[in-house]
């Protein structure tokens, strides 16, 4: 067991020890019953303080990760279902019970489109998710569709397969091997963008009035799915550690929802990454109630401090999990690609669904993707987007310290694309509406990502497709409008009065 | 015996013939069943340049979002050439791009069909138009239809007594399965009858580009008064499938709704392939290429209806479309299509049974041909072994009807 202690980190040690410990036992790098060194052997190891390694323990005790025995140390807790539930106890999914009895969709009122915000030429746009235009690898690109043109020729014109071009598939198993996911080619589903995986699960599992549970807050794109497809969306608060999942065990007794959809790491808005414990127990309340579980997954790639944890579909061991995922994160969003790994039966019924929404996803894009998987143009890429990113995050988080009134807080995501800041209590969110236009600058309203009102108001700021100089403004601009904000008395404190 | 089986087995027939038609995707089989474009009439090398070009000049922009309607200079460009070809007036703010002319059927279902709504359609019809709606729970009602179009007394009488009409699906030009055209006069008559009904018109229109000779009829969508038609097209036939490229023309009242319904779908259709159909139809003849896409399946339809001529036992009857990718055929009373294809993939030859374009069921003694998709000289023998399947069968229930008189 290798730890290593940066003094110079803000970190604090004890935390740095947990994390790294924690990273390990999720990675099964220390297996279950892995005896720890002794606090004080370790701590003389490390030259730190007794009780920093016994505050890191703790900590890791109180997250159930390891035991202790008087006698015989400290010894990482063996895999939850030995403790928890016998496997034997968990039921197979019913997949065929839960596909919807495909009926009309409702036309709900979709938020507008934000894509138009970006279009500004004057304003500053915090609000989108896009990734930085300067970043997209273009010139690679351009190699890439030359070589297919003329190796190819009419074949990348021509349709191809429902479930996706079969090397694409054969390429994404691999990319999803390096997050942990092992599964066959077959288990995969080409999409057109992740967008169409919300699309094809609301309409193979969901009926008109079923549940659908959903983090509060959540990705305003996937609230909309699944209103149109007249769900009843029920939302679990999200912290530090993502679904506050003793809310969710209350919610599935109650309920009795068809779907959980999450966003476990660097969550949409807020940013937050679902703590190990809370990932395992959140899988052990699906098996118990039987809910299957759509796990979307856009931007684990793109962590730029701390571990990665493992995904739900990595920990799921019953087939439970259906994972979603995207090339428009990292690659490109104007190609629309996405994917899908699910258990085979889910997986079947997407492709015959899918079939009928747009036959197949398009060709060139597919190959496109593939080649660029298999020359090893992706990893370089990555890396460099990944750097970009984490230097506007810095930009971003660096001028808010600064910049922000009293009363402003936000946790500093570790990936992802988003800063979640809570406004001071006093800012009406209507206000700064107004000013912020005036001012320049545009910003996802937190209303728009939550299920029911919010008791208090958020802003998202996204990081990724601003430069450093222009998040620094922009987020100059927003606490200027947030300080001409904060002068107005709210309009909503009042009290409720009856009417008479 | 007859098995009394449930009626939802009906809904089982495609995917049965699904399962047959894998087989044809063995080489040594003649294939007459898919819907696919020759691929050796894609436009590759022009399209490897416009690729090139527009990544150079216009990179980021090919490779970022776009907005849910599509690419402004697409939607114009459909917008001038439908007002030349079909003699409309839809502007660029009436279109939609879709990925593919299968969402636009899918987009219609979820903005128009409630459960129960009936759809009403020609007899036979586009089969993956009877899966769309059909997973909507819409209710078909078929309108008798014969060589010249829809049958306007046989329309008005159903619209009357369906259960909610919604929507009327129909494909004038070059129809699939049967390569039908109307003639104006009957296009005339339908307008005048749907003009007088709340219902939707959807005109499908993904081969009136192909046609071969005669001079091409003006859509239902240019003879439209009401605002009650949406069209339904797409790049598949005219350039490539690959790109899954197609569109949606309807009254802006009611495009409105495909927008909202599409972005919950997909958001919008892939940048870099309305980009790469854009920049090819500014940078190269797009007439040009429809040309030899016409010369090349004329001669195949021509190579086709010879050798089945030639071929055929009497009382077969065909179609003889004057564009499209497809003909039909009528077997005599006692022949299944379905049978006929099991001994069909025995002498390696294969196509769709006609039966499963029929929604209400029935007219099973039919067949759907592509003559598009095979070159010349598989399309002589694939229908000389068609035909002597045909003559197998047929000898063989001469046979069983002496035998049991």
């Amino acid at each position: 067991m290798e730890l290593v202690v940066d003094r110079s980190s803000q970190e604090p040690v004890y935390r740095q020890i947990s994390r790294q410990i924690r990273g390990m036992v999720a990675s099964g790098a220390l297996p279950g019953g892995f005896r720890l060194p002794p606090e004080r052997r370790l701590a003389r190891a490390l030259g730190v303080n007794r009780s920093t390694v016994l505050q890191a323990y703790d900590e890791l005790k109180a997250e159930g990760l390891l035991d202790a025995h008087v006698g015989r140390g400290t010894s990482v807790r063996p895999p939850r279902q030995e403790i928890l539930e016998p496997a034997s106890e968990v039921v197979p999914l019913p997949w065929r019970q839960l596909f919807r009895q495909v009926g009309p969709e409702a036309l709900d009122p979709l938020v507008r489109d934000l894509l138009a915000m970006s279009e500004r030429q004057d304003g500053i746009s915090l609000a989108v998710g896009l990734p930085a235009p300067e970043l997209l690898p273009v010139q690679e690109v351009r190699d890439v569709l030359r070589t297919l043109f003329g190796e190819v020729g009419p074949a990348l014109l021509q349709h191809s397969p429902t479930e996706g071009h079969t090397p694409l598939r054969e390429s994404i198993a691999g990319l999803l091997a390096r997050r942990g996911i092992l599964c066959d080619p077959s288990e995969v589903l080409v999409l057109s963008g992740s967008q169409q995986g919300l699309d094809l699960a609301a309409r193979v599992l969901v009926d008109p009035g079923d549940v659908v549970v959903v983090e509060e807050p959540s990705f305003f794109g996937a609230l909309q799915c699944f209103r149109a497809a007249q769900a009843r969306l029920v939302g679990v608060p999200v912290d530090g550690e993502g679904m506050q999942t003793d809310v969710l065990e209350w919610v599935l007794q109650r309920h009795r929802p068809k779907l959980i959809y999450t966003l476990p790491t660097f969550q949409n808005p807020s940013g937050a990454v679902m703590s190990l414990q809370r990932r395992r127990h959140l899988l052990e309340l699906a098996y118990r109630y039987q809910v299957p579980v759509l796990e979307d997954d856009p931007y684990s790639d793109l962590r730029y401090a701390g571990e990665a944890l493992p995904t739900l579909r990595t920990l799921d061991t019953h087939g439970y999990v259906l994972y979603l995922s995207t090339f428009s994160k990292v690659l490109s969003p104007g190609l629309r690609l996405g994917f899908l790994a699910a258990p085979r039966p889910a997986l079947r019924q997407m492709t015959l669904a899918k079939q009928a929404v747009d036959l197949h996803t398009n060709t060139p894009a597919q190959w496109l993707a593939d080649r660029f998987l298999r020359e090893g143009l992706f990893a370089p890429h990555l890396l460099r987007v990944r750097a970009a990113y984490a230097a506007r995050l810095e930009a971003m988080d660096a001028t808010l310290r600064s910049c922000a009134p009293a009363g402003m807080s936000w946790q500093r995501p570790e990936g992802g694309f988003y800063v979640w800041c809570r406004l001071p209590a006093e800012v009406d969110a209507r206000a700064l509406a107004t000013r912020a236009a005036a001012a320049g600058v545009s910003y996802l309203p937190g209303r728009s990502c939550a299920v029911s009102p919010p008791a208090e108001d958020h802003v998202r700021l996204n990081f990724s497709f601003c430069g450093p100089e222009l998040i620094r403004e922009g987020v100059r601009r927003l606490c200027r409008a947030l300080g001409e904000a904060q002068a107005i008395p709210r309009a909503d404190t009042a009290e409720t009065r009856p009417i008479v | 015996m007859n098995y009394p089986l449930a009626q939802r087995m009906d809904r089982m027939k495609a995917s049965e013939i699904r399962e047959m038609l894998k087989l044809t995707r063995r080489p040594e089989v003649i294939s007459f069943a898919g819907g696919l474009p020759a691929p050796e009439a894609f436009p590759v090398k022009e399209m490897q340049e416009v690729a090139a070009r527009m990544l150079a000049t216009r990179g980021c922009e090919v490779m970022q979002y776009s907005t849910t309607e599509g690419e402004p200079d697409l939607r114009e460009w459909i917008a001038a050439r439908m007002a030349a070809r079909l003699q409309t007036a839809v502007t660029p703010d009436e279109v939609l791009i879709t990925s593919g002319s299968q969402q636009g059927l899918d987009l219609s279902g979820k903005v128009l069909l409630d459960e129960g709504d009936s759809v009403l359609c020609e007899s036979p019809t586009y089969l993956a138009a009877i899966q769309c709606f059909t997973a909507y729970r819409a209710q078909f009602v078929e309108v008798p239809t014969d060589d010249d179009g829809m049958l306007p007394e046989e329309l008005d009488r159903r619209l009357r007594s369906a259960h909610r009409p919604k929507v009327v699906y129909v494909i004038p030009d070059f129809q699939n399965p049967t390569g039908r055209c109307w003639s104006l006069e009957r296009r005339r008559r339908f307008m005048e009858v749907v003009a007088a009904h709340e219902v939707v018109v959807l005109e499908d229109n993904p081969y009136g580009e192909l046609r071969f000779e005669g001079v091409a009829l003006p859509a239902l969508k240019a003879l439209d008064r009401r605002n009650q038609v949406v069209m339904l097209a797409t790049f598949s036939k005219i350039l490539c499938p690959g790109l899954r490229l197609g569109w949606v023309a309807a009254p802006a009242p009611l495009l409105e709704k495909y927008v909202l319904v599409k972005q919950g779908a997909d958001l919008h259709t892939s940048t870099l392939t309305q980009r790469l159909a854009a920049d090819y139809v500014h940078e190269y003849d797009l007439d040009a290429a429809i040309g030899r896409i016409r010369e090349l399946y004329r001669g195949r339809r021509n190579l086709m209806v010879a050798a089945l001529e030639r071929e055929l036992p009497p009382g077969v009857r065909f179609t003889r479309p004057s564009g499209g990718l497809f003909l039909w055929v009528e077997l005599p009373e006692q022949l299944s299509g379905r049978d006929l294809l099991a001994r069909c993939l025995q002498h390696d030859v294969a196509f769709v049974p006609g039966g499963s374009f029929f929604p209400c069921g029935g007219h099973e003694n039919t067949a759907r041909l592509n003559f598009s998709n095979m070159p010349e000289a598989r399309i002589e023998e694939g229908i000389r072994r068609f035909a002597l399947a045909i003559r197998e069968m047929l000898a063989e229930t001469a046979v069983a009807a002496t035998a049991n008189a």
